[in-house]
């Protein structure tokens, strides 16, 4: 074995441990390997549609209450926790409340939406299963006229 | 390549190396050297999250690897026990020179059961295959031929092996970090670029070796079907049932005592599978299922049957529930099968309308062909002939031939220096 050979085993066992070492796998690559993709609902087919409109609709639901929660203020502040939660209480009901109308409007039109999403998912289900029996339908009508049609050949 | 004239000078190169690109990239450069000074022979590994099932796929990276035993030291790397001696038995496969690695998913075995479904795995927890990526960084060629792009390749050189592109690009998605992607059919490589947004380097044809034995081809009044009995009805064995019964009740004197067989695998508990069986109940033995039929007796219905039924893809519209190529196709083909198949999918990469089988868009065109074929028996025989010759085209040695040559290039790749802007 040269000098070269020598080297190189010498750094792969180096470059092996410093890998055990590394669990990350960002950090054994030096860089971020995940990325965002926006969902292409183009080009998506009605079962790959029905998947997202699953995921989709329930998530939206959860996001329709967009009036802030002051109970839900909270602070882990053991000694200035109370004077902290108040100020910022103060400072949510002061911006919040002259928006309070547009807000309720913005919930109101958001629950419509929700229902109105609800009601379409459900109508496209319902033609869904129509179109597939009308599609059983006609395809027993297409076999009858093929048998038709083979028969006036013979003739 | 700028090669380091000296042992100082590849140090440097590659503490900067793993300084600038991370641990692995230096590790991978070291690697392509050590393959380009002739100091070792090249190692690959071939991922399979399924190998431990029989199935089209498996089979095909299987006879791959077993294609490339000269070129390179194989290991297979699963995530359930396997034994090289199952592959022997399941595809005549000789692997025993292969190593076999496995590497255990936790959240996978938390979960039990066989099968590992990616489908599982969301953006909300950790990758869970991050397990097999770490591992793909240990050899100088990484394969991944599972139906899972969550692997991300850390070989210097890495390869895709995309039976069909099931999932759009979302979370943990890494189908385009690959050095090379190949697809199973053209239909298949449609839809990578519609779904993934870029061309796969090449094709490969699955391999199909199902070539009647010296006894030849007496054929017999059969009309065959092969395709697993999916409980989700994908294969559409009801409806070619709900076919030939209507054909045999309207049309007795041209149906005469032809029968129709359906053979394929199933799990032990299938619905789908016992409504059909309700629905040969009363054919007077006129329809016949087989489930999990051993190979010698696959064959022999081969062998028997004179005309192919295949209807995946009927009345669908996502392209993942469409036959992605059609092996059982290319097998009645071997055997002078008149093959009559859905027009969709892969298959018409294999059948040539008119010239040797027929392709069909409805039941209604399915009955009408068949009806046609069953006038005419001499026709049956000369589309079977034309059958066979078209079959060659995907025999198991043309397989063996493009999958070297697609190594080949994949050798030159990490031979090949390395980018000079990493000296």
């Amino acid at each position: 074995m040269n000098k070269l050979e020598e080297e190189i085993q010498r750094l792969r066992q180096e470059l092996d441990r410093k890998k055990e070492e590394l669990t990350d796998l960002r950090k054994l690559v030096g860089k971020d390997v995940d990325r965002e993709f926006p969902p292409a609902v183009e080009g998506m087919s009605d079962r790959e549609l029905e998947i997202y409109l699953r995921d989709t609709i329930p998530l939206i639901n959860s996001f329709v209450e967009t009036k802030p929660d002051l109970r839900a203020l909270k602070s882990h502040r053991k000694v200035f926790g109370r004077p902290v939660l108040a100020f910022k209480r103060a400072m949510l009901e002061t911006t919040v409340r002259p928006l309070e109308e547009f807000i309720e409007r913005q919930v109101k039109f958001n629950r419509q939406a929700a229902v109105l999403l609800q009601a379409l998912h459900q109508r496209s289900g319902r033609y869904a299963a129509r179109i597939k029996d009308l599609e059983e339908k006609i395809a027993g009508c297409e076999e009858d006229l093929a048998l038709l049609k083979s028969d006036a050949g013979k003739k | 390549m700028t090669l380091p004239g000296t042992e100082r000078g590849l140090t440097r190169t590659v503490e900067r190396l793993a300084r600038r690109d991370g641990i692995q990239a230096a590790r991978n450069m070291l690697a392509k050297r050590e393959i380009a000074l002739g100091l070792r022979r090249p190692t690959l590994a071939v991922y399979d999250h399924a190998f431990q099932f029989i199935g089209g796929a498996q089979k095909y990276g299987l006879t791959m690897t077993a294609a490339l035993g000269d070129m390179f030291d194989i290991t297979l790397l699963a995530n359930k026990e396997i034994k090289v001696a199952d592959f022997k038995d399941w595809y005549g496969l000789d692997l025993s020179d292969c190593r076999v690695k496995i590497i255990k998913i936790p959240f996978f075995e938390a979960r039990g059961g066989p099968h590992l479904d990616p489908a599982f795995v969301t953006r909300d927890i950790e990758n869970p295959f991050h397990l097999v990526s770490r591992e793909s960084g240990n050899y100088d060629v990484f394969v991944n031929n599972s139906m899972n792009e969550m692997v991300y390749p850390l070989a210097p050189v890495s390869v895709l092996i995309c039976h069909f592109p099931e999932r759009r690009p979302m979370s943990y998605f890494y189908a385009d970090r690959y050095t090379r992607t190949v697809a199973n059919s053209r239909y298949t490589a449609e839809w990578i670029g519609k779904k993934w947004g870029f061309a796969p380097h090449r094709l490969l044809y699955p391999p199909v070796d199902m070539e009647p034995g010296e006894n030849g081809n007496a054929k017999k009044k059969i009309i065959l079907s092969v395709a697993r009995f999916e409980p989700e009805g994908f294969k559409r064995q009801r409806e070619m049932i709900d076919a030939f019964l209507k054909l045999r009740r309207l049309r007795p004197e041209a149906v005469g005592d032809w029968r129709f067989v359906l053979a394929g695998g199933s799990q032990v508990k299938n619905a789908y599978l016992d409504r059909l069986r309700e629905m040969i109940a009363d054919s007077g033995g006129a329809v016949e299922l087989y489930v999990n039929l051993p190979a010698a007796d696959l064959k022999a219905l081969y062998r028997d049957a004179s005309i192919f039924w295949h209807m995946c893809g009927l009345n669908r519209e996502d392209p993942g529930e469409t036959e992605h190529f059609g092996m059982t196709a290319v097998e009645a083909m071997q055997n002078e099968l008149v093959p009559v198949v859905y027009d969709g999918g892969g298959l018409p990469e294999i059948v040539d309308h008119g010239v040797n089988g027929f392709r069909v868009k409805s039941t209604a065109e399915l009955i009408q062909r068949t009806l046609d074929l069953l006038a005419g028996p001499g026709r049956i025989a000369a589309l079977g002939k034309a059958a066979r010759d078209k079959a060659r085209a995907f025999a198991r040695s043309n397989f063996e031939t493009t999958a070297r040559s697609i190594f080949d290039e994949v050798l030159a790749l990490l031979k090949a220096p390395e980018d000079p802007a990493a000296e």
